[in-house]
């Protein structure tokens, strides 16, 4: 399934409803639903909040191969981004200490099997991939 | 569908899908906590950074005038994204 979503926070609503049709589609668990949104939505905001300011949707392709999920975003004008090298929160340390920052690609991190960026010529690419419960 | 009342005890209550575009209608209600509470997280059937991170605010400030929030009815899909974040390091959850 393939989905392209204006960029900007307005369009979560359709991004979750393409999900739930791509769940129902292909019979995911509420579970699989719930953290497939978590990564989408993580990764839609990231391209919005720290992309460029454009007309160009983000193009969002969803595919179920054997007992895997692929989710594959595509941001067709957006600024260069590495992941890696975004540090992961400092989640042990005392409340006084810790910022909420950088959480939102930890969750990603913790609920995909494969996460890869490229970039090139404004393109940034990000591919997810989540194995399924059988 | 995000919703996010006050019970007459006091409760906050949270309701449907607390994404990153609701962060503000949130704000609007958990910036005016100044003492302990407890958020209903019976109806609430979704959670990502955004609503973790106002919640993880609103606690840092309560915490350092010796109160805090109480999460209780939380679902088990929030409680494994709770526990990814280490969040149950920082709340009461019951």
């Amino acid at each position: 399934m393939t989905g392209e979503f204006a960029k900007g926070l307005d369009a979560l609503g359709e991004i979750f409803d393409f999900l739930g049709r791509f769940a129902a589609r292909n019979g995911l668990s509420t579970r699989a639903e719930f953290q497939l949104g978590v990564v989408a939505e993580e990764l839609f905001t990231n391209t919005v909040k720290y992309g460029a300011k454009t007309e160009k949707p983000v193009r969002i392709n969803l595919e179920k191969v054997g007992s895997e999920v692929r989710l594959e975003m595509l941001d067709f004008d957006a600024e260069p981004f590495d992941a890696g090298e975004v540090p992961t929160p400092a989640l042990s340390a005392p409340i006084g200490e810790r910022s909420p920052g950088g959480l939102g690609l930890h969750l990603v991190r913790s609920l995909v099997d494969e996460l890869t960026y490229e970039y090139r010529d404004r393109e940034l690419r990000v591919l997810v991939t989540k194995k399924l419960e059988t | 569908m995000f919703e996010i009342e006050t019970g007459d005890d006091g409760t906050i209550i949270l309701r449907g899908r607390f994404d990153a575009a609701q962060v503000e209608t949130a704000r609007k209600v958990l910036d005016g906590v100044s003492g302990s509470r407890i958020i209903d997280l019976r109806e609430l059937n979704y959670i990502s950074s955004g609503g973790l991170g106002l919640l993880f605010s609103v606690q840092r400030k309560l915490v350092d005038r010796g109160h805090g929030l109480k999460l209780v009815n939380m679902s088990p899909h929030l409680r494994e994204i709770f526990t990814i974040a280490e969040f149950d390091r920082i709340f009461d959850i019951g």
